[in-house]
């Protein structure tokens, strides 16, 4: 049963195209794993250097978003000080693009700042969101933002199609937010 | 002034500043979670170098393959001051490189570029970019 229970788990993930998914507890090292092992499949599969370049950061901004803003946090002291932040990245191809999903829980209070950022990058053409960038280049960081925006408009920038997101509430204090990326 | 060397790590880049000789480079990738903790020794130290180099003239290469967006913006730090220093008389030489099929790199380049009044800055196509 229990190989049976995972196979299936397994070939439901393969089913979606998914090459890599990682749910929990995140952290800078896992990060690096996982980037490293992500350009190397796609360097194995002969993918166009220009692709796995944007790929690549897409999935970097979206893991360290999870890493600042998740509010599924665990932190405390073993032996040095220790914060590491829950949520998911997911990785894979359909219709011949790669997809890069992730998604945390986020604060109610945060959902209608975040929501109006991802609208607004959502109604830019490409050249809009390059003159976007720039702007925030120069912006003296937001209070509290430790460099969200320009993390979400280097990501729309890479993205082929406009960015999907959604949430769901699931109380009072919190919803689940994702964000769907192609490439 | 001593000179700031700084081996790359897996998410932070080569920092080899030359104050000697006026060369100072930049080499590899850089996406640490905490930009602030790369860039801050960096730009510590040209806040003590720029006034000090008069109209010499100082070489600065970027060889960078990939940064995150937090690193960008230190860069873009890094440049204003490297302009300012510029305007006050430093002759101030940048080069960009970049891999010929690197659109991204290239397109940071010219991005960086645009702001420069002072800085003289060459975009360098190599086939050998770290």
């Amino acid at each position: 049963m229990l190989a049976k229970y995972f196979r299936s788990f397994k070939h439901d993930l393969d089913q979606r195209g998914i090459i890599f998914s990682f749910s929990g507890y995140m952290s800078e090292g896992i990060l690096y794993s996982l980037g490293d092992a992500l350009r190397q499949k796609m360097a194995l599969e002969d993918t166009d250097v220009g692709t796995v370049k944007k790929v690549f950061s897409v999935f970097v901004e979206q893991a360290q978003n999870i890493i600042r803003y998740s509010a599924e946090k665990v932190s405390g002291d073993v032996g040095k000080s220790v914060e590491l932040s829950s949520g998911m990245v997911t990785i894979g191809t359909e219709n011949n693009r790669f997809f890069i999903v992730c998604a945390n829980v986020v604060h109610a209070s945060d959902e209608p700042k975040l929501r109006q950022r991802l609208e607004k990058l959502q109604k830019m053409d490409k050249e809009a969101i390059k003159a976007y960038y720039k702007e925030q280049l120069r912006e003296a960081p937001e209070e509290q933002s430790r460099g969200a925006t320009i993390g979400l408009i280097e990501i729309a920038r890479r993205a082929s199609e406009p960015i999907e997101f959604d949430f769901d509430r699931i109380d009072a204090e919190s919803f689940f937010f994702c964000m769907k990326v192609s490439i | 002034m001593e000179s700031l060397k700084i081996a790359a790590t897996e998410r932070s880049p080569e920092v080899d500043f030359d104050f000697k000789h006026g060369v100072l480079s930049l080499r590899g990738e850089s996406y640490p979670e905490d930009a602030s903790a790369v860039f801050g020794p960096i730009f510590e130290a040209l806040e003590r170098f720029l006034p000090t180099v008069g109209n010499r003239e100082i070489r600065v290469d970027f060889d960078l393959t990939y940064f995150n967006s937090s690193s960008a913006k230190a860069l873009m730090n890094m440049f204003q001051m490297l302009d300012n220093s510029a305007a006050g008389g430093a002759r101030i030489v940048v080069s960009w490189f970049f891999a010929p099929d690197d659109d991204t790199m290239k397109e940071f380049g010219e991005d960086f570029s645009e702001d420069l009044e002072h800085v003289v800055f060459n975009l360098v196509a190599v086939e050998s970019a770290a």
